[in-house]
């Protein structure tokens, strides 16, 4: 219910725009209606002289059209009390008779014609009749661009950039972007560290049009930065460490696809518009809201390009295995974020093991150096597995806990090469572990996921970040959409 | 272009307002760049302002801007930030 | 003279008088708030020497925008 739909009156109202074939046809029909005597009220969406003679209500601003919700022309109405009754779309001469009572209407139309696309409806509209007419709620601070700023430039000067252009996060924009949610704009996601300001699910969104999301792509953003924003994660000491670190998304599930989500050739790589926004997105977040900064709470020595974007999906279908997903307790046919607090990508090649053996001694070799290769247990590390090798892996009978079994053994290395000093070298382990036997990562600090193009012998490792207390750990969130 | 509204995608603990450079401990040892907007006087304005700088062992390099209206092309306004430790721009009429 | 700051040089905006109106409008414009310093209209029909005097007299407060 609403005062414009009040204003116009209890009875039949027609909806009809100039450019529209069956809005010309039913122009008699209409005129019919009204020489019959029935409470008839024509709204035109574009040509205030159309239709001639049934003096139509101007409604080239569609606020009418808005608030009757149309779809298509011509739409005719039944209004009582301000509020919709009914309501017939397109031409179909059974129905308007029907609708109408009038058993003689539109003899001389054809049986049938399909109505057009109302003007309410068309791309962009919707969002900018909403935010036009409607409160839409929005908390965030509207900031005034002046008629001299170019917007692109506007948002580098503010601050809110990773050092590439973001797009411009207009009203408009960010109403789009709600779409892909039904969760309430207001709504509080989470407190977001460094700074622990609340981030609404608008802020979110906000940030996600900087990326370059589309709106399907929300719920992954909104889920990736519940994910870190957990105590577990801690993304607080992930954002200040001096080391090279940033999250690192992993996709699992039915909307890897639905979003249009790469999890082949290149995978880790630009040119996905899914991959490469969802990560940046929460990189925004985690920035903008959250208020880590490089040079203020951000306090890398080097940094790394994955601080851009790092988010890529499981190439399930293609797997022997199960998936990240299953591993880490998600149910079948549910989408989830797993989030890794890691560096970047650094590539294995091995194009010569066809035994699973001696594959697993070419990744116990490059994963010795995760970090450094005298140090221990401190980190975990994820490996993406790339087809032709998990083939050679899966030929071999070899699943991903007998992988796991393999370098556990492979890596648990002697005290003596570890310690300080040892090999001429003065990083390492204190003394007193020489006689020791330790192994390089925890049984949980290792994990597999499965993608990237099916020609090429390479697999790749991702070093993490320091587990433990004030470190971070590896955390799984189902997506709600 | 037209005025255009933004969405704030910060936690908003600060204004919306650019921090301002930082300012110089002291004038002693610093390059000042006198950058003349080219509306007349702005000469004049600036070559004073010069002298008093020199009496106070300031360095002082002199650039130019075609027109008021514009902002300083590229090359000026790189070797202002390579050269100068400050700027002062003069004279708008 | 905004892009200066943006490059993380201080920078002082001279301007005669007439400009304040302009200048707080364009500022709010462009979300920076520029140090400013007004000098007394009008410039044009001045004598050297009374332009020289204008100068001498905004001398301290343009310091005073570039220095700590």
């Amino acid at each position: 219910m609403s005062d414009t739909l009040s204003r116009l009156g209890d009875g039949l109202v027609a909806v009809v725009k100039e450019d529209c074939p069956t809005c010309q046809l039913v122009t008699p029909v209409l005129e019919e209606v009204r020489s019959a005597g029935m409470p008839l009220t024509v709204i035109t969406q574009d040509d205030p002289a159309f239709p001639p003679g049934l003096e139509p209500v101007d409604d080239r601003e569609l606020e009418i059209s808005y608030r009757l919700d149309v779809e298509a022309v011509p739409t005719l109405y039944k209004l009582s009390n301000g509020s919709i009754v009914d309501r017939r779309i397109g031409w179909n001469r059974g129905e308007w008779r029907d609708f109408t009572g009038l058993e003689e209407l539109g003899a001389d139309l054809p049986e049938y014609r399909p109505g057009c696309g109302s003007l309410s409806v068309e791309p962009g509209m919707p969002e900018r009749l909403r935010l036009r007419f409607d409160d839409v709620g929005s908390t965030a601070r509207h900031i005034t661009v002046g008629a001299d700023e170019d917007p692109v430039e506007a948002c580098f000067a503010r601050g809110w950039t990773d050092g590439l252009p973001v797009v411009p996060p207009t009203p408009e924009r960010v109403e789009r972007m709600l779409g892909g949610t039904r969760r309430d704009r207001n709504e509080i996601v989470t407190d977001v560290a460094p700074d622990y300001g609340e981030c609404t699910v608008e802020k979110v969104a906000i940030n996600a049009v900087m990326a370059g999301c589309l709106p399907e792509c929300l719920p992954v953003v909104l889920t990736a930065v519940e994910a870190v924003c957990t105590d577990e994660f801690n993304m607080h000491g992930l954002a200040a460490t001096t080391l090279s670190m940033g999250p690192i998304l992993i996709v699992n599930g039915p909307i890897r696809r639905r979003i249009g989500m790469n999890s082949g050739m290149n995978v880790l790589g630009q040119g996905n518009r899914a991959n490469a926004t969802i990560g940046r997105a929460l990189q925004l977040v985690v920035r903008n809201v959250g208020g880590a900064r490089p040079g203020a709470v951000d306090r890398a020595t080097l940094g790394s390009p994955a601080k851009y974007t790092l988010c890529f999906p499981e190439d399930e279908e293609a797997s022997p295995w199960e998936s990240l997903a299953a591993e880490r307790g998600v149910a079948a046919g549910t989408s989830s974020v797993t989030v890794f607090g890691g560096e970047s990508p650094r590539v294995v090649v091995d194009q010569q093991s066809r035994e699973p053996e001696s594959l697993a001694r070419t990744f116990a070799s490059a994963l010795r150096t995760v970090i450094h290769p005298k140090l221990v247990l401190g980190f975990d590390a994820f490996m993406v597995i790339g087809p032709e090798h998990a083939r050679v892996l899966s030929e071999g009978g070899w699943d991903k806990a007998r992988l796991r079994e393999e370098l556990q053994k492979l890596l648990t290395l002697d005290g003596a090469e570890l310690v300080r000093g040892a090999g001429g070298i003065a990083e390492g382990l204190p003394k007193q572990m020489a006689d020791q036997k330790i192994p390089k990562f925890h049984p949980d600090g290792l994990w597999f996921v499965h993608a990237g193009g099916k020609a090429g012998f390479f697999s790749a490792i991702l070093g993490g970040w320091v587990r433990g207390a004030g470190g971070t750990q590896i955390v799984t969130k189902e997506i709600r959409e | 272009m037209s005025e255009e509204v933004l969405l704030d995608p910060t936690n908003e603990a600060e204004p919306p307002l650019r921090e301002p450079a930082t300012r110089l401990g002291s004038l002693e040892g610093a390059t000042v760049g006198l950058l003349d907007i080219s509306k007349a006087r702005g000469d004049v304005f600036l070559d004073h302002l010069e002298s008093r700088l020199t009496n106070r062992q300031v360095e002082v390099l002199r650039f130019r801007k075609p027109t008021f209206s514009k902002l300083a092309p590229v090359d000026v306004r790189q070797q202002i930030s390579e050269r100068c430790d400050a700027v002062i721009e003069a004279l708008a009429d | 003279m905004t892009d200066m700051e943006a490059r993380g040089i201080p920078t002082v905006f001279v301007a005669s008088s007439e400009f304040i109106d302009a200048a707080e409008a364009q500022a709010g414009a462009l979300g920076s708030d520029p140090p400013r310093v007004f000098v007394q209209h009008p410039i044009q029909d001045r004598t050297d020497d009374e332009v020289r005097a204008l100068a001498d007299a905004a001398f301290d407060e343009i310091v005073s925008k570039l220095v700590n």
